[in-house]
């Protein structure tokens, strides 16, 4: 025995099907079939219209979880600002030169020397010696963790400059380790004058100032002399 | 490209990327680390640093940065980290004569290749103009 199905208005409901599943595929996600008539045919619109939902809830979270990465990502993004503007205050903060004594600068280097703060450094230095006109700057690294030859190549020429305009720089704070790492390494400091500690360096420039306070003294007393002869 | 002159297994580390001269700090920083951690002195924690240091520097400066493989394994009977660099630079020409002391074909000492070499056990390099180059270094504990 054949079975009849009972289907009313058949070409209107495909229709209407069609048209439903046109306007979903095109973004429209509120379109339903909702149909009210109950057949065999029924079940069929009762399950797209169940589909569309589920498509449209997934649909819903998927744009929600990007909308969530983009916040994350643009968070990441504003740190990431803040840490490079961080990098850069900290190039300013981190080559500070202060005068000691009578005639004597100290700058402590700590962390790592790149070619950006290196120079930096090196202009704020010359520009406290030539403010100063202090004739003796310690530099301490102690708080430099590794010397490669490129830190060590821009000590030399911070050396140098210095040097040029009359101001004689010692270098302080060499550990064991790093000064075992120099040799292997075949750098030539010895055109540096370097002491272990910042003490000893301290030490040094004094004496240094000592000994001029004592040749321009020598000098005062050297000058009448010659007049009295 | 490089020929393995161990052929033990050994555990990978970690694998790094040098793009920006900041990468070269916090590697090294990595590096000193997991030498730490394998029970190397002061002494050599710097020295593997440093070497490593002179590499990046070169891989940062010539070739516009690399890659960075870190490794711990046994190498003839040594407890072995092993760095290998590689980068797709333009290749050194003459590798005896990057080696030399003194020598340089940029603005540095001219110590970095030749100074790393001797800072660490063993140091295997390979080049290819226009392709590349790989450097393979090793520290026992």
């Amino acid at each position: 025995m054949k079975e009849i199905l009972n289907i009313k208005n058949t070409k209107e409901r495909i229709d209407r099907i069609e048209d439903i599943l046109a306007s979903v595929a095109s973004g429209d996600m509120d379109a339903r079939i909702n149909s009210e008539i109950e057949d065999d045919f029924s079940g069929i619109e009762a399950a797209i219209d169940l589909l569309i939902n589920d498509l449209t809830d997934e649909l819903r979270q998927r744009e929600n979880m990007q909308k969530e990465l983009e916040n994350k990502l643009s968070k990441i993004q504003d740190q990431q600002k803040t840490i490079l503007q961080q990098q850069e205050d900290l190039l300013e903060l981190s080559s500070p030169v202060s005068k000691v004594w009578d005639n004597i600068l100290i700058l402590p280097v700590i962390g790592t020397l790149d070619s950006q703060r290196t120079q930096v450094m090196m202009e704020n230095l010359l520009q406290k010696i030539v403010e100063t006109g202090c004739t003796i700057s310690i530099l301490d690294i102690t708080g430099v963790p590794t010397v490669d030859t490129q830190v060590a190549n821009h000590l030399l020429k911070t050396v140098t400059a210095a040097r040029l305009l009359g101001a004689e720089c010692i270098i302080s704070g060499i550990s064991p380790a790093i000064a075992q790492t120099i040799v292997h390494l075949g750098i030539d400091l010895s055109a540096i004058r370097t002491k272990a500690t910042l003490q000893d360096a301290m030490i040094f420039a004094m004496k240094q100032n000592k000994r001029a306070d004592e040749v321009r003294a020598l000098g005062n007393l050297a000058l009448p002399n010659e007049k009295t002869d | 490209m490089l020929e393995f002159t161990y052929k033990a297994h050994c555990d990978l580390l970690g694998k790094f990327k040098i793009d920006t001269e900041y990468d070269i700090v916090t590697v090294r920083q990595t590096i000193r680390q997991y030498a730490k951690d394998m029970g190397m002195g002061i002494v050599d924690q710097t020295r593997i640093t440093t070497a490593v240091s002179e590499l990046f520097r070169n891989m940062y400066n010539y070739a516009g940065g690399g890659e960075v493989l870190i490794e711990r394994g046994e190498v003839e009977n040594h407890h072995a980290l092993i760095v290998t660099c590689t980068d797709q630079g333009p290749g050194i020409e003459d590798i005896e004569l990057a080696m030399t002391d003194g020598y340089t074909s940029g603005q540095g000492m001219g110590y970095g290749l030749p100074g790393a070499k001797r800072l660490v056990d063993r140091f295997e390099i390979q080049s290819k103009l226009k392709e590349g180059t790989t450097v393979r270094m090793m520290k026992w504990k």
